[in-house]
């Protein structure tokens, strides 16, 4: 269950379309990503885990100067999820391409619509930027978020290479292949990728967590 | 592109439709990182509202956030030209704490604006694909043009027949070489300029007016 509503605390499996329009529980549109290593059950051994094999959304967008790489492999594929093997992997951003139009309704948002920061004046970049970041979550957010998350893994915060944390990084670039933690403050960028997510990131976090922020519910309802 | 895609460009066709049609374009500001795209959207705010966007830095990710400037009026030819400019993150595909590491920062901080510029990045990315009604992008012409940042953004940026001007940038300096931004996207017009000298800035201006007004 790699997402995690950070409203409510609902998980989804990965991939989960419920996620698109929403959390069902809360109408939250923030979720976490919630490495399947940090659970019960250790990474890497669980080809049957309940997102892997039931969603393979094989849909990942046509970027405009052609396809991405690891297209087409995806249905049954969920047989050996090795950390190169990226075809099976059923990603957020690769759900969020299914045709479900109808489903978005519920969410209720605005900083999706404007994310950037209105300059009002000169400020200090410190300030104007730790403003911009709280306007998208409030550190609050981020930080219960967190510790949601921490209850259920291992108790000590992340600080440097523990051990575990090969195996976390290993299992987020596994989910999340637009960005490649290579190690801590080195990260690779997959930008067809990025570009052809639809999701937002907003918070990036060392040992394996994100906070993302699905969509907005586009107004299609009102058609 | 998916299905959603399309359905959303047919629905903010239609928004687009029904409001003002005069609504002020919105035009990003991209390019590779320490390019001068801050120093441009400074200049350009400068000039025409008295405001500047945010701090430039030789240091490149400086800007790790998009940033806005509403209802930029811009004067050509006894025409007024309205615009919103987003100024964006650097562009690129590898960041690495250890480049910032030489310019005297600690460890930690150079951690710190290396995960802060990959958020950055993946939020260019991501207004690049929703909500930029045309793209200014700034080359700094002392450096090679033909980087794999440059051929991607270019080419997302044509597929989705956005307007674009290319603006090759730091002409000042005595490497620069105008010329081979022109070679490397022969199929844009190519302006040269210094932003931080404010050298060009005319016919940057009135070629903004006339690709975006
Ligand atoms: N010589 C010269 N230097 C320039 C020019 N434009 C910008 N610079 C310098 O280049 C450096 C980077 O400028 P910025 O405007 O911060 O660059 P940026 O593209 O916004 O960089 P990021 O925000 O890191 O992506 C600064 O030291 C600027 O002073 C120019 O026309 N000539
Ligand atoms: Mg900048």
């Amino acid at each position: 269950m790699p997402h995690q509503c950070t409203t409510c605390g609902r998980t989804f499996p990965d991939g989960s379309k419920e996620m698109l329009s929403g959390c069902p529980d809360c109408g939250g549109n923030k979720f976490q990503f919630k490495p399947a290593g940090a659970t019960e059950e250790p990474a890497g051994d669980d080809a049957g885990s309940p997102g892997a094999s039931a969603d393979p959304s094989p849909s990942t967008p046509e970027g405009p100067t052609g396809s991405t790489a690891d297209q087409g492999t995806s249905d049954g594929a969920a047989a050996d999820p090795t950390p190169d093997e990226r075809a099976a992997d059923p990603s957020p951003g690769e759900a969020a391409d299914a045709t479900r139009p109808d489903a978005a309704a519920s969410a209720d948002r605005s900083s999706e619509t404007d994310g950037t920061e209105q300059i009002a004046d000169r400020s200090d970049e410190d300030t104007a930027q730790a403003s911009a970041r709280s306007e998208v979550v409030s550190p609050d957010e981020l930080d219960r978020a967190s510790r949601e998350v921490e209850n259920t893994e291992d108790p000590s915060p992340a600080e440097g290479e523990q051990p575990g944390i090969d195996a976390l990084r290993d299992e987020l670039n596994d989910q999340f292949e637009s960005i490649r933690i290579v190690s801590p403050g080195q990260y690779e960028l997959n930008l067809m990728e990025l570009y052809d997510r639809q999701e937002y990131i907003i918070s990036l976090q060392e040992d394996g967590r994100y906070v993302i922020e699905m969509p907005d519910a586009w107004g299609i309802q009102d058609e | 592109m998916g299905l959603l895609t399309n359905l959303r460009d047919s629905i903010s066709r239609v928004t687009d439709g029904l409001f003002a049609a005069d609504e002020p374009k919105r035009i990003g500001i991209y390019g590779p990182p320490n390019a001068g795209k801050t120093t441009l959207a400074n200049r350009i705010a400068r000039d025409w509202t008295g405001d500047a966007v945010g701090p430039e830095s030789h240091i490149p990710h400086e800007t790790r956030r998009a940033r806005r400037k509403e209802g930029v009026e811009i004067e050509r030819n006894g025409r007024t030209v309205t615009i919103d400019i987003v100024d964006t993150p650097g562009v690129t595909t590898k960041v690495d704490y250890k480049e910032f590491l030489d310019h005297d920062m600690e460890k930690d901080d150079a951690v710190r604006r290396s995960r802060e510029a990959t958020e950055g990045v993946a939020e260019a990315m991501h207004w690049l694909r929703e909500d930029v009604d045309g793209v200014i992008y700034v080359l700094d012409s002392t450096t090679d043009p033909f980087t794999q940042v440059n051929t991607m953004l270019i080419g997302i940026i044509e597929s989705q027949d956005l307007p674009a001007l290319i603006l090759a940038n730091k002409t000042d300096l005595p490497g620069a070489d105008v010329q081979q931004i022109a070679n490397a996207f022969p199929q844009h017009e190519t302006i040269p300029l210094s932003a931080l000298e404010g050298d060009n800035m005319d016919e940057v201006y009135t070629k903004i007016a006339e690709y975006f007004g």
